[in-house]
């Protein structure tokens, strides 16, 4: 089973981070890849089994379901239910903890999935890299707006 | 019950962070507050249950027992045995998590433990920023940074 793991260094606490990871339906205004967002059946973007609906800029359509969130933890889990892609079985996972030697933010990125095998290298490069590294240094690029 | 959480980067892969530390019996080699340790029963440092009897620099002695050791998730659980800190069931844990985004390795260095109400503080602050945050320090020298 493919596992997909990255993780970086962030010079904001991890406060800061959170209040931007922990709504399900905020990727489009931070995340370059992503183009529209919304939440289905208007439910509340933290009420664990909401389904966010969105749009990457390249047109295709997905949908995820958040699976758990924690603010006491600064986790939240969540897992693929529609997309163009041939990945299934996707669950991730996003935690943030205090580096508490200099007041900076770990924050970890992992995910599983199955698919056909001469297709697992080529998504977990593009999900690694187009995904998760490009939205590491986005939110870089956020936070230092936002200061 | 009381908690100390301790964490840190430093500039080095994991590997090479985890080849320095994961001598159960390797405290005077990277730890400046250690002066020497020895295993007990002449038992591999690495065997789960071995008890390493140290001596800091201040000449306090100290007994841990080693409960959990795993290079494929690299970290170090312990527990105190004996000390002269007044502290009971204490039990700690130093763990390593690479970050990917760069050759770095975040650290955490926890422990929790039972004292008296009026001691918590002092000892939550010199295990955290005297002898966790110390050993980061020493680290992070070694590694450049």
């Amino acid at each position: 089973m493919p596992h997909i793991v990255k993780s970086t260094i962030l010079d904001a606490p991890t406060g800061a981070v959170w209040n931007v990871l922990r709504d399900f339906n905020g990727h489009d205004r931070w995340h370059p890849a992503v183009a529209t967002s919304t939440i289905e059946r208007a439910q509340a973007a933290d009420k664990i089994g909401c389904v966010r609906r969105f749009k990457l800029k390249d047109g295709s359509e997905l949908r995820e379901q958040l699976l758990a969130l924690s603010d006491l933890e600064q986790t939240f889990s969540y897992c693929l239910l529609d997309t163009p892609i041939p990945m299934f079985n996707y669950v991730a996972h996003v935690r943030l903890l205090p580096v508490t030697d200099g007041d900076r933010t770990f924050w970890h990125w992992e995910s599983r999935f199955t698919t056909r095998p001469e297709d697992a290298d080529r998504l977990t490069q593009m999900v690694g890299e187009q995904i998760y590294q490009a939205g590491f240094e986005a939110i870089r690029r956020h936070l230092k707006e936002a200061a | 019950m009381a908690r100390v959480y301790v964490s840190t980067v430093v500039n080095a892969r994991n590997d090479r962070v985890w080849a320095r530390v994961r001598d159960f019996n390797g405290l005077p080699n990277w730890h400046p507050s250690i002066a020497e340790s020895r295993i007990e029963g002449g038992e591999p440092a690495d065997k789960i249950g071995c008890v390493r009897d140290f001596r800091l620099r201040n000449g306090d002695r100290i007994r841990e027992k080693l409960l959990g050791l795993s290079d494929y998730d690299m970290f170090c659980t312990y527990s105190i045995l004996e000390s002269p800190m007044g502290v009971d069931n204490y039990v700690a844990t130093l763990r390593l998590t690479p970050v990917t985004d760069g050759e770095q390795t975040f650290l955490e260095w926890t422990a929790e433990f039972d004292c008296a109400p009026e001691r918590e503080n002092e000892l939550v602050s010199n295990i955290g920023a005297g002898v966790f945050q110390g050993g980061f320090d020493a680290l992070k020298r070694a590694f450049g940074g």
